[in-house]
């Protein structure tokens, strides 16, 4: 196990490094760069930017420096575009708030997914199965660009329930509206997952037998069954994160919570070459991360799955 | 990939039916499948909605670019769905017809769907096939290097192609398929190693037919099953992905357009009481979706005896 | 210009006032004022800058414009009136300026704001080492020198201005500038306090370090979130501030800025869903409003020797051109006021007399016989063109409109790029286009600010366009006494050989709450300072 987890360490730098080659390549070779305008900069101001950011060395230079300066001071280098703020600075404050309502949604898409699921399975083909399974199909395509506006209209206009958009170091009400657009999808994926391990699980000989022997249902879903059943779901949370973020792209732009998903298109739009890279370098790391914790829980639960 | 590790996990090595055993496999898959109520009318629904965007313009009065210039400025109350306008669906805010722009984004998005899964699964195929059957070092690191491609945050990377050389239909393949082939890759890995210690694949080695040959002969005819299942599961995210790209207004040119590009107008004109216009286009989008994921459930069952 | 007027006006008004504010009332007015004196508006993005030596567009210079305080600053007209200047003088037939600042003007922190400060601010704009994307604005004032040190080829202490003692700040011009006082209303040369700069380089601005002049202080920025300012005590006038906080919410989407306004979070959005102004009109008649705005959207012929030989032929510019019913965008897409337009600089710039066009009185059938008459004659047929436009709901809505309007009228065909804008602006500057969409606002309030885009040598002339007459005429214009004259004749030529298809000219539509008042809306900058904002109460 332990070998495992340095293996798959290991692998982690030189799959940093090929991001951040990649990264660095397919920017290089993008049409415009950060300080072009509607109005053609003269020479010398454009000369004297491209010199203030290092623009005007050769491409390896740029690249040895950025990559020396990430690894030994942890210095992501300044926006090219947002001239009063660091990578780090835009990172320090953008990715708290992805993370705390990625987390949120996370927990409500695997709570209410998981109990959908396991309500589905246990009353099979009842109305409540079919119900559910309607939902959650319906809840996975309708996409979070739809139901953001939604939402607005009916809690904030309609109802006036909650404020249309902000997020104030995270209050509950403004989390609220942010959580729902994000986690439905997942919820509904969750559902499915939970609905149709479950049900193979239900006809499982062992909890034939536990039923059997007079175990009540409740018991024997909660002792035997769940288990087994959750192994999808944990399986889901290293994609569901990666997605998390690119979803977090809506979630900003509808409800103005600063996230990190603005910043990255944003910064593809402007240029900003050391904005992108952050993010890329931080949100690849982070899916390396979250897909080795996912595996290592995986055969964590799962005694048959050895590495 | 937002399909689960559990799935790939699954189908890497589920026993799913091959040529080996004959056609009485296929023809008994066909049977469970068509008992399956739910991926029966999936299947209809497909096929409806492939009839609607193949010979829908012929029933459209206008065409997917023309303005209607009377409507044009007053779409909330002139632009409304009706039959003796000729707007079925209504007309957009710029006074096109929703109902042949409509079938025209059907078009794209099938197209954008289709083609993305396909380029996914031939390259995954094959790519998973060579590194299973040879095994050993190249398939370390052939698998190594998937890993490492699993690791980039895609969306990200397509936003920036996209951005990087211009929007095109041809890149939004090409992005989504590249996206999408590595988990294809991991699974057809996993039934090839399954596969290549059947005795027919080491006859044919012991008689000395050359690897590519044998991949080519025996080693992707019996990974179809797998095959199908997956990209009947790939065709909606691949979907969805196009929705998302349009969203950001880095889908295709105007005056084509796709399920993403209309929904995400009409979204944005919902507050105004133009609701035809997200409605229509929504409609389609959605049982398409719905339908592909019954089709992909139900041949998954038919296909995994496992499973019953 | 007649400062000691003015200023002595303000200081009246200034004693008067403090007893009036006393009393919870207007001090000119008379109006009861609100308890909640704050403002929220939209921001359509997060700010990049708010140092104003790199500030280089509106959303940030309009809270420079708050946290700092220029020699002059401008008033609800658009009209100059004392900043930290209480007056000026030009001598050496308008080559030398001397400011005369006021001794009462402070820093945040309590240092008084002297000549000193405006003197290393504007060394620090042409520095190279600042590289300072508005280097450029600072060689427009023609100061000595300043083309020279954003070169290289000098240093930053040999620029043209010097501060005779603390509050007198003389500037020498390469040549006579008659506008240069207003020029120093921009965010790129107000002062910035020196001793903060150099404590904290890059991150002076933040908000637990800032020092500065204006009505206002930083207090918080929560990137693409919100930021506040909020009064500045130590403001000389701080006692005819009303507005106590100013906050600006990032919301990147107009739909969602509109849902938020009328769920009454921000009290202003000038971002509207496009096309949606009459309906906002009917439904809040007291708040949305429609100014001009100076800037004027147009569609550019591409003349570059190796372009479509057709567009090369006068006839069929002026063809592609008539048959744009411009009332059809401006009335049934844009719907925001603008106006449908045939010349180039906006019909609101200061001084400007609009030129007499010839189609623009014609009715549009009239145009539309007259371009398929010139297609005829010219010979044109099956013309396919290349319409370039960067990504945007409204230059979509226009470029499709246009197309179906050419396929329609003329049988022309039109093939539509949309790119996004960093792709656009290399696209279009190299040339790789057939009629490409643009659009160009005023650096200042006067029409040469649009004309000299289309001489022959402007860098963002990017349809090639050239004219001899045309280039000598704006030339001349710069030392006439009458260049009014001189740009309605270059209007003519533009239309004669049609160098580009003016679309529309802006206007700025907008929701305010109507509690608010004070707002600027005879301001063609949109010049907006939270300092002249008050609440009334309901």
């Amino acid at each position: 196990m332990l070998s495992y987890i340095f293996r798959r360490l290991a692998v982690a730098i030189p799959t940093l490094l090929v991001l951040v080659v990649f990264s660095y390549l397919v920017m290089y070779a993008a049409p415009g760069g950060p300080f072009d305008t509607e109005r053609a900069l003269p020479q010398e101001v454009m000369a004297n930017l491209e010199a203030k950011f290092g623009l005007d060395k050769p491409l390896v230079v740029q690249m040895a420096n950025y990559v020396w300066n990430v690894v030994v001071h942890f210095d992501f280098g300044p926006s090219y575009y947002y001239k009063d703020q660091t990578v780090n600075d835009i990172i320090a404050q953008g990715f708290p708030v992805t993370l705390t309502y990625g987390f949120w949604s996370f927990v409500v898409a695997v709570v209410v997914g998981m109990s959908l699921g396991v309500c589905a399975a246990v009353y099979h083909n009842s109305w409540l199965d079919y119900l559910a399974v309607g939902v959650s199909i319906g809840a996975q395509v309708l996409p979070n660009f739809v139901m953001a506006p939604i939402l607005v209209l009916v809690f904030t206009l309609w109802l006036g329930w909650l404020p249309g958009g902000g997020w104030q170091g995270g209050q509950w009400q403004y989390v609220v509206m942010p959580v729902i657009a994000l986690s439905t999808s997942f919820m509904a994926s969750i559902a499915r997952l939970t609905r149709s391990s479950m049900l193979e699980v239900l006809n499982a000989n062992y909890i034939r037998t536990a039923r059997a022997k007079g175990l009540p249902m409740r018991k024997v879903i909660l002792r035997h069954a769940l288990k087994p059943a959750l192994l999808p779901v944990v399986s889901y949370l290293g994609p569901a994160f990666v997605a998390m973020i690119t979803g977090s792209v809506v979630v900003d732009m509808y409800f103005s919570t600063g996230g990190i998903g603005v910043f990255f298109v944003n910064s593809a739009l402007n240029r900003d070459y050391s904005v992108i890279m952050g993010i890329t370098i931080l949100t690849g790391a982070l899916t390396i991360f979250f897909n080795l914790v996912v595996d290592i829980l995986y055969a964590w639960i799962d005694p048959k799955i050895r590495y | 990939m937002i399909l689960s590790r559990k799935k790939v996990r699954d189908l890497e090595t589920a026993d799913l039916g091959n040529a080996v055993d004959g056609r009485s496999l296929w023809a008994d898959a066909r049977i469970r499948f068509f008992k399956n109520k739910a991926a029966v009318a999936g299947l209809v629904v497909l096929v409806l909605v492939a009839l609607f965007a193949a010979f829908g313009s012929f029933l459209a009065p206008w065409s997917n670019e023309e303005v209607d210039w009377a409507v044009l400025g007053q779409v909330d109350t002139m632009g409304r769905p009706s039959l003796a306008s000729g707007h079925y669906f209504g007309t957009d805010e710029l006074g096109r017809d929703v109902f042949a722009r409509t079938i025209q984004g059907t078009q794209i998005s099938l197209m954008v769907g289709l083609i993305g899964a396909l380029i996914a699964v031939v390259v995954g195929t094959i790519y998973g096939a060579t590194s299973g059957y040879h095994g050993g070092r190249i398939d370390n690191v052939m698998m190594r290097i998937v890993d490492v491609l699993l690791a980039i945050p895609y969306m990200f990377v397509l936003i920036l192609l996209l951005v990087v050389f211009g929007r095109s239909v041809l890149m939004l393949f090409v992005g989504i398929g590249l996206i999408s082939w590595l988990d294809m890759a991991r699974i057809a890995r996993g039934q090839t190693l399954s596969i290549k210690n059947k005795e027919f694949v080491e006859a044919a080695h012991a008689i000395g037919v050359r690897p590519v040959t044998i991949i080519r002969r025996h080693i992707l005819p019996n990974l179809l099953g797998v095959v199908i299942v997956y990209a009947t599961l790939l065709v909606p995210s691949m979907i969805i992905y196009e929705s998302f790209i349009s969203f950001l207004g880095l889908g295709v040119q105007e005056p084509s357009t796709s399920w993403g590009a209309l929904i995400s107008d009409g979204a944005s004109q919902m507050q105004y009481g133009t609701l035809w216009m997200l409605l229509f286009p929504l409609f389609f989008f959605v049982i398409t979706l719905f339908a592909f994921f019954f089709v992909g459930d139900g041949l998954r069952d038919a296909l995994d005896p496992k499973d019953r | 210009m007649n400062l000691k007027a003015i200023l002595s006006l303000t200081t009246a008004t200034l004693v008067f006032g403090t007893a009036a504010l006393a009393e919870g009332t207007h001090p000119v007015t008379g109006e009861a004022l609100s308890d909640n004196q704050t403002f929220n508006y939209l921001q359509l993005d997060q700010f990049p800058s708010v140092d104003p030596q790199l500030v280089e567009e509106t959303i940030g210079s309009a809270i420079a414009r708050d946290l700092f305080e220029g020699l002059l600053i401008q008033d609800a007209d658009g009209n100059l009136i004392p900043g930290v200047a209480t007056s000026y003088e030009a001598s050496n037939s308008n080559k030398t300026y001397t400011f005369t600042l006021r001794p009462e003007a402070k820093w945040s922190n309590g240092d008084p704001v002297t000549a000193h400060d405006f003197v290393y601010a504007w060394q620090r704009a042409v520095n190279p080492e600042t590289a300072s994307p508005y280097g450029w604005y600072m060689e427009l004032t023609s100061i000595v020198n300043a083309a020279e040190i954003l070169a290289g080829d000098m240093d930053p202490s040999e620029l043209g201005v010097k501060a005779l003692d603390d509050h007198t700040l003389e500037v020498q011009l390469t040549k006579p500038l008659p506008y240069f006082p207003a020029m120093t209303t921009y965010a790129t040369m107000m002062p910035v306090h020196q001793a903060t700069v150099e404590e904290f380089g890059s991150k002076w601005t933040d908000p637990e370090n800032i020092v500065s002049n204006g009505a206002y202080v930083l207090t918080d920025v929560v990137l693409n979130e919100y930021n506040t300012r909020e009064k500045n005590p130590m403001y000389w006038d701080a006692d005819n501030v009303i507005i106590e906080k100013t906050t600006g919410h990032i919301i990147n989407d107009a739909n969602a800025g509109l849902t938020r306004y009328k769920a009454g979070e921000i009290d202003l959005t000038d971002e509207l869903p496009p096309g949606q102004y009459p309906n906002l009109l009917a439904e809040m008649p007291d708040e949305a409003h429609s100014v001009p705005r100076l800037c004027s959207y147009y569609y550019t012929f591409n003349f570059r020797p190796d372009s479509k030989p057709e567009l090369q032929d006068v006839r069929v510019r002026k063809a592609l051109s008539y048959a744009i019913d411009r009332n059809v965008i401006v009335d049934q897409i844009l719907k925001g006021g603008q106006w449908p337009a045939y010349n180039f600089a906006h019909r609101a710039t200061a001084g400007f007399e609009m030129p007499e066009i010839d189609y623009a009185g014609w009715t549009q059938a009239e145009r539309d016989a007259k371009a398929k008459e010139l297609m005829e004659e010219a010979g044109v047929e099956d013309l396919e063109v290349k319409l370039i436009y960067n990504t945007s709901e409204s230059h979509k809505a226009i470029a499709t409109i246009v197309s179906q309007m050419w396929k329609q009228k003329l049988g022309v065909e039109t093939t539509l790029e949309n790119y996004e804008w960093k792709t656009y602006l290399g696209i279009r500057k190299d040339g790789k286009f057939d009629v490409a969409r643009g659009a160009w606002c005023a650096d200042y309030n006067e029409a040469s600010t649009f004309l000299d885009l289309l001489t022959s040598n402007n860098g963002n002339n990017d349809g090639k366009w050239s004219n001899a007459e045309y280039d000598d005429l704006i030339e001349a214009s710069t030392t006439s006494d009458n260049p009014n004259e001189m740009y309605t004749k270059a209007e003519k030529i533009l239309a004669d050989d049609m160098a580009l298809a003016p679309i529309y000219h802006y206007t700025n539509a907008f929701l305010l709450k109507p509690d608010v008042k004070g707002w600027p809306y005879n301001n063609a900058e949109r010049n907006w300072y939270s300092k002249d904002l008050y609440r009334v109460a309901e």
